[in-house]
């Protein structure tokens, strides 16, 4: 397994990350809404919105999965956040990168990953809006769009949240 | 609405769930399916449909309905009547929770092109507007050659 590699910027993104004072916040029903959207839309079993710390990915709205935070190591959206784009694995089991990461191997298998980077006005990667299920998929062109305008539309409310923030 | 060219349509959506509508529209764009114009209620559709020409539209025929009916077909009307800036036999097709056979037969007299039925997919919206795209081109071709026939 390939450990979610560390930008060189990294501590840069978590100040950035830390600045929108999200983490460990309760469910918002309007990330809420984009995540049961995005789950129904793929016909997904799972759909995140997550955040990548230090050390673990929290998810600031979940559909499908029962855990609130993995470490950040075994993550896919560790990778996720590295990429300029919508980051797709097909089918982890034939990537060596993930074949033998626990979360594939074991709940809540993850075997098919998509992972739209939410960036930031500032440049800085901060999560995704993620999709997964536990059979092998691909998304066609109109399903990249369509997850890319979800993640666009999420990036909104972020920034709204950071112009309240700073009043 | 500008100026309509058969590389940009203009399209009316008419449906309640904004997340649906903004998703829709905001992928259309971004495909280059042209621009989708958004109404969140029936009053809003009215005034863009009498305002602005479509090339065609999808409607949530439960939009706004009255408790005691289940559908309400007055923008249909309203186009195939003439009585909006668009072309009467613009393609429409129709979102409905679930579909009856006397509403059906209704959608049929008005020449409606596509029923879609819940659970309701930005994908089949954004392809029920892409093969709008493909009739206005079929149309405009159709329209060329019968004018060299002339």
């Amino acid at each position: 397994m390939l450990a979610a590699p560390i930008p060189s910027n990294d501590a840069e993104r978590l100040a950035a990350l830390r600045e929108l004072l999200i983490l460990d916040t309760p469910p918002e029903e309007r990330f809420d809404k984009v995540a049961r959207f995005a789950a129904q839309e793929f016909d997904m079993p799972i759909a995140l919105v997550t955040l990548i710390d230090e050390n673990r990915q929290w998810f600031k709205a979940r559909v499908g999965l029962d855990v609130c935070e993995t470490g950040r190591d075994v993550s896919f959206c560790g990778h996720a956040i590295l990429q300029p784009d919508i980051f797709i694995i097909p089918d982890a089991r034939a990537d060596e990168r993930f074949a033998d990461n626990p979360i594939v191997t074991g709940p809540p298998h993850v075997i098919f990953y998509a992972g739209a980077p939410l960036t930031m006005p500032s440049g800085f990667t901060i999560g995704t809006l993620c999709l997964i299920d536990h059979q092998p998929r691909e998304l066609d062109a109109t399903e990249m769009a369509i997850l890319s305008t979800l993640r666009d539309l999420l990036l909104e409310e972020l920034n709204n949240r950071e112009e309240a923030r700073r009043g | 609405v500008g100026e309509a060219t058969p590389k940009h349509l203009n399209m009316l959506l008419v449906e309640e769930q904004t997340l649906l509508r903004r998703t829709v529209s905001l992928t259309a764009r971004s495909l280059g399916l042209g621009t989708v114009h958004e109404a969140a209620n029936m009053s809003s559709a009215e005034r863009l449909l009498r305002d602005h020409a479509f090339h065609g539209a999808v409607i949530a025929i439960d939009c706004g309905v009255a408790e005691r009916y289940s559908y309400n077909l007055a923008l249909l009307d309203q186009v195939r009547a003439g009585m909006s800036a668009s072309v009467p036999t613009i393609p429409i097709a129709v979102m409905v929770d679930h579909a009856t056979p006397d509403m059906l037969e209704a959608l049929r007299k008005r020449q409606v092109s596509r029923v879609i039925l819940k659970p309701f997919r930005a994908k089949v919206l954004l392809d029920t507007f892409a093969t709008f795209a493909v009739l206005d081109s079929a149309g405009a071709a159709g329209r060329k050659d019968r004018q060299r026939t002339v």
